[in-house]
């Protein structure tokens, strides 16, 4: 967040990509993109490509991180060589540890761990592309993710995240407003209860604006969360037959 | 979780149920503060040793020149790390920097950055050379919340940092040229939640029993938040936390005091 | 109250009604029910529950699973069984002098066997017993969750393919699945098929036909049963 001025980025009451305040980049989402693992998810948003993939629960390694009362959930956020204009140095960073950790955080909030005593849920997100917005990107198809791979859980996660271009608050920031932008707050909530479960802000904002931001954050999660079910009730309808059974598969 | 988690978290939540928190503190009180500058003056050209309650932190500014960064080529940069050292809790090892530690430095470093604390444009000594930053948060006694604990000693220590002599290509430590620019005053305040409640500045056995926490850094606007744990917020705990950050800022920036 | 018809499909969090009793896969949260995984929902009278439609395996008492000997040490061994808990079989289901028996005379590292969960305990530590060497044939993998259909009522799915592909078929509720003789090819396609459309209404039936049209020109062996522990 650099709130630097002299970059445009509203002209005639239109963002730089033509998007309303209020409008979302397009998206796209898919489950069941990987063979192996127990569940997986791919999700295109604007120009981040992210793929996710969960084994387990599974035994946990080294046996003093078990838990006898429940299941660990552990998260990977990877940010690819490749997915960023100059090269990220490959393996983990400072930034993509804390997004690792508040992500398994707003995961565990809903996933129901204590079904599963001293075992680890791993979940793989990899961030191929990336264009603002991949914690985002990356928790709403781990989310979709953990669903495909039958983990119980007691809502999905949808996150979106608002944010203050040129004085005015915006959902959805992609790579220019977020340079060069006021303000990035990312959020993810549980749909169901409307709460909260990841929230982080930088930059500069005032209380008001923060009650606007929160209120385009959350309308935007909610978006998504209807693209997250409508998602996963098509990839069940081999489940149920519908549309027949094709021969010769 | 050490046990100390399990045999604490029971007793801290009935105790939350009926209003009242273990050292007797309102749900909106800090514990006491205090603050000790210059704690390393002889080396460091700033520093503090906060005491929140009984956490105990070191904070300690390090000046080095060096390039700025390309995109930024007027500016000096700062860089946050925090230590949780192992004699602050049986829970910490040595090694590299955890999960926990760099949440805490990058939630402090936020807070600083994204406030315009450090008045960068200031630190341009000559072309493409800066002064460089470096704030490092030792903790040495884990006793709750660090995240406050560290920002608020990182802060004391920037405002009586001085800015050491420059001459000929070379650093004079011992001597100073100035005061490190300061234009503003960053603080963060988290809030946990336990059950229904909100308790601000939480102490090590509130962490064991909380739910989530809400860290707001703010000046006169908001300028960083970060939500911990595995537990939920809805809007109205939200504001509610924004509030007493706002609160609780204001009370704590009028103890840090310039030299 | 319900919120959900009988067979509609639901994702987790779905809220399925009130004053309604839940069964698998659902929570209860002030007094409403609702969905903990996404598939399918099966309502039965006030019973309300939630067909899976992936999962893995966790351990259930009295299930037959497929597994490998992971160690041998004294008086028992440790399986795995394609599950989150490594499982402990007792040197006692072969020898009466376990303690003082070699007991990789019996089965060894690496050594394939089905076995019946004897019990499991709180956090999923469980006993095999009655276990059975698996030798040649193929073991192919299922979603745990989709295992029951390939079984069906009363093993009618599994007696039918058994029957039209003259295969010996032996169902692990943990997912695998070992196919021996008669038409494996046959039998192989016709269980990925049943996982594939788990949840189809009329499923046997089509299954039914689809075997009898592949299997058509191909004569079938005889099959036979080899022992209890067989499906």
């Amino acid at each position: 967040m650099s709130g630097n001025g002299d970059v445009v980025l509203i002209k005639d009451g239109k963002r730089l990509d033509g998007r309303d305040f209020d409008e979302l980049r397009d998206i796209k989402m898919e489950v069941s993109v990987l063979e192996r693992a127990a569940g997986s998810a791919y999700v295109e948003w604007g120009k981040n490509k992210v793929m996710v993939g969960v084994y387990g629960p599974r035994e946990l390694h080294p046996k003093f991180l078990q838990d006898p009362t429940k299941a660990m959930l552990r998260c990977v956020y990877n940010l690819a060589p490749f997915s960023v204009d100059d090269r990220k140095k490959p393996g983990p960073d400072r930034r993509s540890v804390e997004i690792s950790k508040v992500t398994s955080e707003a995961l565990s909030s809903v996933v129901m761990l204590e079904r599963f005593p001293n075992t680890v849920v791993d979940v793989f997100i990899e961030i191929l592309q990336a264009d603002a917005g991949t914690r985002c990107a990356g928790l709403t198809a781990a989310s979709l993710a953990l669903a495909d791979a039958g983990i119980p859980m007691k809502d999905l996660i949808a996150s979106c995240s608002a944010g203050k271009i040129q004085g005015q608050v915006v959902v959805d920031l992609m790579k220019e407003e977020d340079n060069f932008g006021e303000c990035d707050l990312p959020m993810a909530i549980i749909p169901k209860k409307g709460e909260v479960v990841l929230l982080q802000m930088d930059g500069k904002l005032s209380r008001d604006e923060f009650k606007d931001a929160y209120k385009l954050a959350y309308d935007g999660c909610m978006k998504i969360y209807d693209l997250q079910r409508k998602t996963l009730m098509d990839s069940m309808k081999k489940f149920v037959g519908e549309g027949g059974i094709e021969n010769g598969d | 979780m050490e046990i100390e988690g399990y045999l604490k978290k029971d007793y801290i939540t009935n105790l939350v149920k009926q209003d009242k928190r273990e050292d007797a503190r309102k749900f909106d009180e800090h514990r006491k503060i205090l603050v000790d500058n210059d704690y390393v003056k002889d080396k460091a050209p700033g520093s503090c040793f906060v005491q929140l309650g009984k956490t105990k932190v070191l904070a300690g500014i390090s000046i080095a020149v060096g390039e700025p960064f390309s995109d930024r080529p007027n500016d000096g940069v700062m860089s946050t790390s925090t230590e949780l050292r192992p004699m602050a809790s049986p829970r910490f090892e040595s090694g590299p920097p955890n999960d926990e530690s760099i949440e805490i430095a990058r939630v402090i470093d936020r807070g600083i950055r994204e406030a315009g604390a450090i008045d960068t444009k200031k630190l341009l000594i000559e072309d493409n050379l800066v002064w460089i930053v470096f704030i490092d948060i030792h903790v040495l006694d884990h006793d709750g919340n660090l995240i406050d604990a560290g920002g608020i000693a990182a802060m004391s220590a920037l405002l009586n940092t001085r800015l050491p002599k420059y001459e000929d290509g070379k650093i004079i430590y011992g001597e100073y040229s100035g005061k490190l620019p300061i234009n503003c005053v960053p603080i963060p305040c988290t809030t946990a939640k336990i059950g229904k409640n909100l308790l601000v500045d939480p102490s090590l056995n509130e962490e064991y029993a909380m739910d989530a926490r809400l860290t707001v850094a703010t000046t006169d606007i908001i300028n960083a938040m970060q939500k911990g744990g595995t537990g939920s917020f809805n809007e109205e705990e939200i504001m509610a936390c924004v509030d007493a950050a706002f609160e609780q800022g204001n009370k704590i920036r009028k103890m840090l005091s310039t030299d | 109250m319900l919120n959900v018809k009988d067979r509609d499909l639901i994702v987790p969090g779905d809220l399925l009604g009130s004053d309604i009793l839940p069964d698998m896969n659902c929570y209860m949260e002030g007094g409403n029910v609702y969905s903990a995984v996404e598939g399918l929902v099966r309502v039965d009278g006030r019973k309300i529950k939630v067909v899976p439609s992936s999962g893995g395996y966790i351990p259930k008492r009295d299930d037959v699973v497929i597994g490998v000997i992971m160690d041998v040490l004294t008086g028992k061994w440790l399986v795995d069984i394609n599950s989150p808990y490594i499982c402990a079989m007792s040197g006692e289901e072969v020898s009466r002098d376990a303690a003082k028996t070699d007991l990789s005379r019996y089965y060894k590292v690496g050594d394939i066997l089905t076995a019946k969960i004897g019990s499991v305990n709180e956090v999923y530590s469980c006993q095999l017993m009655k276990p059975w060497k698996i030798e040649n044939g193929l073991i192919i993998d299922v979603n745990p969750k989709r295992v029951p259909r390939v079984v069906g009522k009363q093993k009618s799915m599994l007696n039918m393919i058994r029957e039209k592909t003259g295969a010996r078929i032996i169902v692990g509720q943990n997912g695998k699945i070992w196919i021996k003789d008669g038409n494996v090819d046959l039998a192989v396609k016709t269980i990925k098929k049943i996982e594939k459309y788990a949840q189809t209404q009329g499923l046997t039936d089509q299954i039914a036909e689809f075997l009898d049209k592949e299997s058509r020109g191909n004569p079938i062996k005889p099959s036979y049963h080899i022992n209890e522990s067989e499906d």
